[in-house]
């Protein structure tokens, strides 16, 4: 059943992600930047849901600590996992991006560097993981590390406002224009994002339980 | 007139190069978003059948010698 209602929401996930692109191609040109200022639908989203992920984590790395229940660490695991591959994607489309806007793939300002960063450390907190055998020290060293990769993220959000950066203001809280009638398809096209992130993270976690039973599973073939 | 005309052509030639390499990168950041999402459905369903191998070979392995699952389905009759 479980299964069923997660293929169900991803299904319903990616089909409003393939019909916004359908929507976006609609959409006329941004005056400025022309036909490229259409990737905001991809690149903000996919930025707002890794950073939801993060946050996820860090509150769950935080629960770990201090009830050590080992279901708080699985969903640290998971959330970090697929707020990865949503901060790679915005990392990605925003390079693509800065190729036609600014004539460069890649500057190291702060907000572009402090993503970066915040990729960096997150796979990192992966690789403590992988490196960790004894599972209540990996969790608590892992739950440790997820709280200190937080602090990045309010710099990364922030960074646009503290320092002159390449990277332009917020379009949506910075005196940005966006254009009012793009809002349901941006927020339709968040929707998506989110729910895909929720499926995926969700995905992810029941692998988590998979790999606690094979755990139990091995401990009992070593006694046996 | 003649130059005019030239002048026109040369615009919407620049337009036109302009559209197409919009249009090429755009296209380029949503194959990239959405070969980045695919992939890592793709990475999620071979780790899933990967575990669940592990775990039916696992359960076999702790299963006393000589039991069958239908032995185990019934094992009161």
């Amino acid at each position: 059943m479980r299964d069923k209602v997660l293929f169900f929401v991803g299904a319903i996930a990616f089909a409003l992600l393939l019909r916004d692109i359908l929507v976006i191609a609609g959409l006329p040109e941004e005056r400025n930047q022309g036909i490229i200022f259409k990737i905001i639908f991809f690149h903000v989203p996919m930025a707002i849901t890794a950073l939801t992920c993060a946050l996820v984590a860090f509150g769950a790395s935080v629960a770990f600590l201090v009830t050590k229940n080992f279901k708080a660490d699985a969903l640290a695991v998971s959330v970090t996992e697929t707020g990865l591959a949503f901060l790679a994607g915005n990392l990605i489309t925003g390079s693509i991006w800065g190729r036609v806007a600014w004539g460069i793939w890649w500057t190291w300002d702060a907000r572009l560097t402090s993503a970066l960063v915040c990729w960096l450390l997150y796979a990192g907190y992966l690789m403590l993981r992988r490196a960790i055998e004894e599972p209540t020290q990996r969790a608590t060293f892992a739950a440790v590390f997820s709280i200190f990769a937080f602090i990045d993220v309010p710099i990364v959000i922030f960074s646009i406002k503290w320092w002159r950066t390449q990277h332009p203001q917020p379009v949506f809280w910075g005196g940005g224009s966006f254009p009012a009638d793009w809002y349901p398809t941006f927020g339709l096209s968040m929707l998506s994002m989110m729910l895909l992130g929720a499926v995926l993270t969700a995905v992810r976690l029941r692998q988590e339980e998979f790999q606690r039973e094979i755990d139990g599973l091995r401990r009992m073939a070593h006694a046996l | 007139m003649y130059a005019l005309l030239l002048q026109t052509a040369d615009d919407v030639a620049r337009e036109i190069a302009r559209l197409q390499h919009g249009y090429e990168f755009l296209s380029y950041g949503l194959i990239v978003a959405w070969l980045i999402l695919v992939g890592y459905v793709l990475i999620m369903v071979a780790r899933e059948r990967k575990l669940k191998r592990e775990i039916a070979s696992l359960k076999a392995m702790l299963e006393p010698p000589g039991a069958t699952s239908a032995s185990r389905q019934s094992p009161a009759r």
